[in-house]
């Protein structure tokens, strides 16, 4: 096998092929190297791949290239509590035109066609190998060791996009060794088989239109959140749970997943439902605040190997910037190769893209939503706030009716205290 | 869906090799043990009797849970599996 390349990239994941693809279309000798038998082979998430503008350079007609299940037309969010559910619903025309905003999609499927195309475009995949370690040559980084015979491949650029352990960021000394639990969320995911026809009529669908919620209030205190997304002929429904707090709760992340599916609103949507698949996987909700050193000398970090998500409770998003990135640091090396500089600072105008495109900014912009999100109320406070006020102005019980101030005022001091709820809302606001 | 169960869900190529290797007298000075509730794949099992740590990783998620959790740092090995063994998805 060939033992030298351009450049190396370590994890064939959104963030991984998408460097790939950039840099073989310019004409690099890329090596590809993933651990699965095919890219996507370990890669999970909750459901939602985002509008990758970063990729639509290369797939002007993404939605007819690549393989998606739906098109997501209905965002939702669910407050719960043992008893009862309150939903918001945004459901808007303009995200049933192309471009789409974010579609559901199967990891194993989706990696391994992006992987693919980098590999049409010249990038050489090797899959059924985990990079063990890096070379390193006068305090350069030159390469890397796999568990593969031992294998040794060179090239003047490593990227690192090996997902959010990044033992290889790890490795090449720009990330601490240990990581902060309060940093990290564990996802856990249900895959449920479900005919089209009974997805279609039960969340209100026509077509390949999808639909995504998140649910808060269905973790027994400890802090998280739900979700459920629509495939084509499968439902997505899973828990993403605040690490510190699962570990410190005794409790396990399968029979909290359990109680949520046999909860009686979520029960009704699941009837008739064949589990296919289980699966977890960590998110690196810590975002900026985790963020390890993004360059060094012969190597760059992107997507989660560089903690580029963020959670806002409203939303994930981790695969559009892990595209981003990606595509970034294929510019970045490109650079380096026409300049023939590969040190650190050859290399940080991967980080000055990085600034002035939406992933530091946006990075940035949110760094709060973590600190907010470590707020015990909003799991069980707050939703119990929503639907006992909903309960209260629905129930006709032969009792005069209070205000809405009333009922506002009594529900916050009740379940929350007035100033518990005013410096909530402060947060709240800083944060998003 | 039970836990116990799940190589009928997710498939798994085991490998003879382990992935990871724990330091059990470690486990057993442990304070918390956040990994036997942790795992979402009921990996680590304590037993108050024996005051022993069973580790299994033949259902291993490769999650990085544990890897996070373990805060004495118990682990000899921590590394994913070699290339083409360890858990395989094919739909999520
Ligand atoms: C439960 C959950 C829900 C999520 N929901 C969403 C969502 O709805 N929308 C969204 O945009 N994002 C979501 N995310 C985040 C998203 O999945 C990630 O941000 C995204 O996958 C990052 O892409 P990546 O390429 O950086 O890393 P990954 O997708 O993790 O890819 C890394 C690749 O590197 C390979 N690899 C790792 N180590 C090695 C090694 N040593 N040698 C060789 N190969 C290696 C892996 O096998 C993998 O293929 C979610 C994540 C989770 C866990
Ligand atoms: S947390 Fe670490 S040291 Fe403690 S029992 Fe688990 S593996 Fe052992
Ligand atoms: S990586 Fe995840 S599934 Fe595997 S043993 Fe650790 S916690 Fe359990």
């Amino acid at each position: 096998m060939k033992k030298n390349f351009d450049a190396i990239v370590v994890g064939a994941g959104p963030a991984g092929s998408s460097a790939a693809l950039t840099m073989a279309k310019a004409g690099l000798d890329v090596a590809l190297l993933e651990r699965g038998a095919f890219p996507g082979e370990k890669n999970m998430f909750g459901g939602v791949l985002h509008r990758l503008t970063a990729l639509e350079e290369f797939f002007p007609d993404f939605w007819d290239q690549a393989p998606l299940e739906r098109h997501i037309v209905k965002k939702g969010l669910t407050f719960m509590t043992g008893e009862a559910t309150f939903n918001v619903n945004f459901d808007t025309q303009a995200s049933d035109r192309t471009p789409y905003n974010g579609y559901t999609v199967h990891r194993p499927r989706f990696d391994r066609w992006l992987a693919e195309e980098a590999q049409k475009a010249g990038a050489t995949l090797i899959t059924r190998t985990t990079v063990d370690d890096v070379i390193r040559e006068g305090g350069k980084i030159t390469g890397v060791t796999t568990l593969r015979d031992g294998g040794a491949l060179k090239a003047p650029i490593v990227i690192a996009a090996d997902g959010v352990l990044s033992l290889t960021a790890e490795k090449a000394g720009l990330r601490r060794p240990k990581f902060d639990r309060s940093h990290m969320a564990i996802g856990v995911k249900a895959l449920i088989e479900m005919p089209k026809e009974t997805i279609d009529e039960r969340f209100g669908l026509v077509r390949d239109q999808g639909a995504s919620t998140e649910i808060v209030g269905c973790t027994e205190g400890v802090r998280g959140g739900a979700f459920l997304y629509t495939n084509y002929d499968a439902l997505s429904l899973g828990l993403v749970l605040h690490l510190g707090s699962l570990a410190d709760s005794g409790k396990t992340p399968y029979d909290l997943l359990n109680r949520f599916m046999a909860q009686p609103q979520m029960a009704k949507l699941l009837r008739g439902g064949r589990l296919l698949e289980y699966s977890a996987h960590l998110v690196p909700e810590g975002g900026y605040e985790m963020m390890p050193e993004l360059v060094g000398d012969g190597i760059m970090v992107a997507g989660d190997a560089a903690a580029m998500c963020i959670v806002t409770g409203l939303n994930l998003e981790g695969i559009n910037l892990a595209a981003q990135s990606g595509v970034l640091a294929g510019k970045a090396a490109l650079e380096a190769h026409n300049s023939r500089d590969f040190t650190k600072s050859g290399l940080s105008i991967y980080r000055r893209m990085l600034e002035e495109s939406f992933v530091l900014k946006d990075l940035k912009l949110y760094k709060r939503a973590p600190h907010m999100l470590h707020n015990d109320r909003i799991y069980t406070s707050y939703p119990e706030l929503v639907c006992g006020i909903m309960d209260e102005i629905y129930r006709i019980d032969g009792n005069p009716k209070s205000t809405m101030t009333q009922l506002l005022m009594r529900a916050v001091k009740e379940k929350v205290g007035l100033k518990n709820a005013l410096a909530d809302v402060y947060s709240g606001w800083r944060s998003l | 869906m039970n836990i116990d169960e799940i190589f009928d869900y997710t498939s798994f190529n085991i490998d003879r090799e382990a992935h990871i290797v724990l330091d059990p007298a470690i486990c057993v000075r442990c304070d918390q043990r956040a990994c036997t509730n942790s795992c979402p794949a009921r990996c680590y099992t304590w037993s108050e009797e024996e005051k022993k740590m069973t580790f299994v990783y033949d259902g291993c998620l490769e999650c990085g849970t544990c890897y996070v959790v373990c805060r004495p740092g118990a682990f000899k090995l921590w590394r994913y599996p070699r290339g083409g063994f360890g858990v395989s998805f094919r739909m999520t």
